[in-house]
C-alpha cells in the first residue's frame, strides 16, 4: 500500500494516512542556523522534536500539505517546518542545473502535493505563493506537481 | 524621526545579517533603532513598528524565502492607515548569484504595498555565508557599498539604484561560469573544501554521508 504523510493547518479534507502532523496542535522549534546539522551531527538538527516527523516524512510514497494561507504567503510554522528540512540534504553545492542547488542526503524524496486555502486579492501575489513552493520543493528533490485550491472535488483527488 | 531596522535573522547579533546592518549604520548610530526578531514576541514587535516612519528588515534567505521566524513577525502585520510610512528590505545569502532571491523580493514588494506603506526597495546580496567570519579586508568592497548605502538612505530615504545593482552582482551565473563551477565541484574544488574542514574539526567527517532517518 501506498504510505501517505499528511501535513494540515486545516480540517474538513482528512483521509487515512499512516502519519499526520497538525502544525495547530505542534509547534515547530525555530532553525537557529546554527550549522550543526551540516557540520557537527551530520543529518541531526541540535532539536529533535522532529526526528519521528524526519522518518515519516521519507518513508512516505506522497505527501500531502494543507497550508493555511496567511499574509499571502505559507504560516509561519509551515516555514519554520520547511527550514527543518535542511537536515535531509548536503551542505555540498552542485552546479549541474545552472545554478546552485545543495546535493541530496538520501536515496529518495517523497513526491508532494500541496493544497491551500484563502484568497489572494491579485494573480499576482497568488503566483509568488506557487512558484516559491514550486522551487522549494525542486530543491528538496521532490516531485511537486499539485498547488492549487482546495475546493469541493479536492478529497478525490487527495485519496485518488 | 529615527529609522527602525529589523534584524531578521534568528542568529540575531551573532550573524552576517547584523554586519551589513553595522555597516548600513556607519556612524549614525543615533538615527537608528534596531530590533531582533530572535529576541522579541513578534505581536509586540509588529506594535512597536507601527511609531516609525520608516522600516528598513534586513534578513538572510532561508529556502528562497524569509526565515521562519521572519514570517512569524510579517502575519503579525497590520496595515497602516497613515499615508507616507516607508518600508525597505535587505535580502543577503549564501549561494554566489542573488537570482535565488527573487521569489522574496516579490513577495516583500507586494507586502510593502499591501500594508500601505512606500516601497523603498529590496537590496539583494549573495555569496554572504561568510562574512562575519572572514577578516574585515575580504569584505572591503562589501562594506564600502553597505556603507554608501547607508549614507545615500540617510540623505534622501531611497535606496541608490547603482548600489543596489553593484550589490546584486552576479545576478545568475553565466552558462560557462556554471558549467567552470560544475568541473571543478568534479575536481574536488569547491565550498565542499570549506564543508569537509568544518567536520574534520568537529571530529564528524566520517559521518559526513550518515542517513540518520532513512
Ligand atoms: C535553514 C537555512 C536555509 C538557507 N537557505 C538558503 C538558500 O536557499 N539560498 C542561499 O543562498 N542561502 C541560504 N542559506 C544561507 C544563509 O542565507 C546565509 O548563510 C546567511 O548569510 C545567514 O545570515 P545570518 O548569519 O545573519 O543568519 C540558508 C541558511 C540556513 C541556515
Amino acid at each position: 500500500m501506498e504510505s501517505n504523510l499528511f501535513i494540515k493547518e486545516f480540517d474538513g479534507f482528512d483521509i487515512p494516512c499512516q502519519y499526520m502532523f497538525d502544525l495547530r496542535k505542534t509547534k515547530v522549534k525555530d532553525c537557529v542556523g546554527c550549522w550543526s546539522c551540516w557540520i557537527k551531527t551530520p543529518g541531526r538538527c541540535i532539536n529533535t522534536d522532529l526526528d519521528e516527523f524526519y522518518k515519516a516524512y521519507l518513508k512516505a510514497d506522497k505527501v500531502i500539505i494543507l497550508s493555511k494561507v496567511n499574509q499571502r504567503f505559507v504560516s509561519g510554522n509551515l516555514k519554520t517546518l520547511f527550514d527543518r528540512m535542511i537536515p535531509l540534504f548536503m551542505p555540498d553545492i552542485t552546479f549541474k542545473h545552472g545554478e546552485a542547488m545543495h546535493l541530496p542526503r538520501y536515496r529518495k524524496y517523497p513526491d508532494v502535493e500541496i493544497y491551500y486555502q484563502g484568497d489572494f486579492d491579485s494573480l499576482d501575489s497568488k503566483e509568488i505563493y506557487e512558484n516559491y513552493l514550486h522551487r522549494t520543493f525542486a530543491q528538496f528533490y521532490s516531485k511537486c506537481e499539485v498547488v492549487k485550491p482546495i475546493n469541493q472535488s479536492s478529497m478525490q483527488e487527495i485519496s485518488g | 524621526m529615527k529609522t527602525l531596522i529589523i534584524n531578521g535573522s534568528p542568529k540575531g547579533r551573532n550573524g552576517n545579517t547584523e554586519v551589513i546592518i553595522e555597516k548600513f549604520i556607519g556612524s549614525a548610530k543615533n538615527l537608528y533603532q534596531v530590533c531582533y526578531v530572535a529576541n522579541e514576541d513578534p505581536l509586540k514587535l509588529a506594535e512597536y513598528m507601527k511609531r516609525f516612519d520608516a522600516v528598513i528588515i534586513v534578513m538572510p534567505l532561508y529556502i528562497h524565502a524569509m526565515p521562519g521566524i521572519m514570517m512569524k513577525l510579517i502575519e503579525c502585520m497590520e496595515r497602516t492607515i497613515d499615508d507616507g510610512k516607508s518600508m525597505g528590505f535587505i535580502v543577503q545569502s549564501g549561494f554566489r548569484e542573488s537570482e535565488h532571491s527573487k521569489y522574496l523580493k516579490r513577495y516583500l514588494t507586494a507586502l510593502a504595498h499591501k500594508l500601505n506603506y512606500t516601497y523603498i526597495g529590496t537590496v539583494v546580496r549573495g555569496g554572504s555565508a561568510g562574512i562575519c567570519m572572514m577578516p574585515e579586508k575580504m569584505n572591503k568592497k562589501l562594506f564600502k557599498q553597505l556603507q554608501n548605502l547607508g549614507e545615500h538612505f540617510r540623505l534622501t530615504r531611497t535606496f541608490h539604484g547603482d548600489i543596489v545593482e553593484e550589490l546584486a552582482k552576479p545576478i545568475r551565473l553565466s552558462k560557462g561560469m556554471s558549467m567552470l563551477l560544475y568541473f571543478l565541484f568534479k575536481l574536488g574544488i569547491s565550498d565542499s573544501i570549506f564543508w569537509n574542514g568544518m567536520l574534520k574539526k568537529n571530529n564528524a567527517l566520517d559521518r559526513k554521508f550518515d542517513r540518520p532517518f532513512a
